[in-house]
């Protein structure tokens, strides 16, 4: 069972691996983006600044694809920054992984840490489940996941599309008015749309597909050296495939979202 | 906290993600692609302005050369009318100087005509005069000498002689 420590802070729970890795994408994507626009000009682009424009160009032309050029401006850095996180976030679970396999006696804060669940039931049954693999010493003992994909984490995937879900509601009422706004819920179907499938799809589409690529990585690592190297080098370039579409298939969405509720023709 | 086991949604776990992306948007946005977008932007200002400039002085030059051209018939045509009056005021030289000449020859032969005819009177009347004057001397030699017809004849031959002579 993989574990990540948790801690409690007035009502709501925080994950501490996931927290550690959506501030190590952050700071990854900044870097990078620092050190590619050092040195800026007006004149013929070279090396860094070729790359930042091309991946510009191309959010550009995702947003411009569904709104006028002028209004896509608007909504150039969201997109960009979306795609370069969860670019970046996908592919940081599969460069390495850093797990603490812990056997015998912790400590009571950690084991509290790692026990912390939605009810305290669960919490209790959890943490018999973790004094169990702790005393296992044949097992793995209780393994603690350090690092990981920010993006197989629904905390962090539900985070970013109900923020821009939201974002995109606001929008919508600014452009149309409340009035206007609030009676296209009296429609069903956009009701369901807005309220259920849109908040659902976009983040599970890329949880579940980085989150299934990470699970499958940790079993081949498990499976051992001669029998998962080839197919964990098969399957990490197809992850790296996949994290780069889903990169592109939120960053799409957005914008798509976004576009249903800036463009007249609403 | 919504716990499934395996999977999980922790509501600070979500809050702290929306918090930190907000960040990282503002830090992205004044850091990197605020700059690079002003570049951008100024590149394609740079380039709309170098493509107007590039079609305004394509069509200045058009207007310069149409205007080249227009001078260059004008002289062309000026040159010919020059010419041509030129041509026209050497054949009219050439009529006057012909005609000039026709009048002087014929002037000349008018007054050599004349001249011919005063001459001709002018000896004339001398010839006259002299015919006269000879008469006189004849008719006094032949008083003098009488009626010697002999004489006489020889006298008028001899006179006549020197008459043919004379002229």
């Amino acid at each position: 069972m993989h574990l990540s420590p948790r801690f409690e802070l007035s009502g709501l729970v925080f994950d501490i691996p996931t927290m550690i890795m959506t501030v190590v994408t952050s700071l990854v994507v900044l870097l990078l983006l620092v050190g590619l626009t050092r040195k800026l000009t007006v004149g013929a682009p070279s090396g860094g600044q070729n790359f930042l424009e091309w991946v510009v160009d191309f959010v550009s032309g995702i947003a411009q694809n569904f709104m006028d050029t002028k209004t896509a401006s608007r909504f150039i850095t969201l997109g960009f920054t979306l795609l370069l996180y969860i670019f970046i976030g996908n592919q940081l679970g599969l460069l390495f992984n850093v797990n603490t396999s812990h056997h015998g006696q912790v400590s009571q804060s950690f084991l509290d840490s790692l026990a912390l669940s939605g009810t305290p039931e669960a919490t209790e049954h959890k943490k018999e489940e973790i004094l169990k693999e702790l005393a296992d010493d044949e097992g793995h003992g209780a393994v603690v996941v350090w690092w990981k994909s920010p993006t197989a984490t629904p905390s962090v995937t539900f985070a970013l599309a109900l923020m821009v879900l939201l974002y995109s509601q606001y929008l919508e009422i600014v452009k149309h008015g409340l009035g206007t706004y609030l009676k296209h819920f009296l429609n069903p179907i956009h009701l369901l749309e807005e309220i259920i499938i849109k908040p659902l799809t976009l983040p599970l589409r890329l949880f579940g597909n980085i989150f299934a690529g990470e699970v499958l990585i940790s079993f081949l690592l498990s499976t051992g050296i001669f029998v998962g190297s080839l197919p964990l080098v098969v399957w990490l370039g197809y992850s790296f495939f996949v994290g780069s579409v889903q990169a592109y298939i939120f960053t799409t969405l957005t914008m798509v979202y976004i576009s249903q509720k800036v463009n007249d023709h609403h | 906290m919504l716990d499934f086991g395996a999977v999980s949604l922790e509501w600070g776990t979500m809050l702290f993600q929306a918090l930190v992306f907000l960040i990282l948007l503002v830090l992205v946005r004044k850091f990197a692609l605020g700059p690079a977008l002003a570049v951008m932007e100024k590149r394609r200002q740079h380039i709309e302005t170098e493509i107007s400039s590039a079609e305004r002085s394509r069509k200045d030059s058009e207007t310069l050369l149409a205007e080249q051209r227009r001078l260059l018939d004008e002289a062309r045509l000026e040159a010919k009318a020059l010419i041509d009056r030129a041509h026209k005021q050497a054949s009219d030289e050439e009529t006057r100087i012909k005609k000039e000449a026709e009048e002087a020859a014929a002037r000349l032969k008018a007054e050599a005509t004349a001249d011919i005819a005063r001459e001709i009177a002018k000896a004339k009347a001398e010839l006259q005069e002299q015919v006269a004057g000879l008469s006189v001397l004849l008719a006094s030699k032949i008083i003098e000498k009488e009626l010697d017809e002999a004489a006489q004849k020889s006298t008028v031959d001899q006179f006549l002689k020197q008459v043919g002579d004379r002229l």
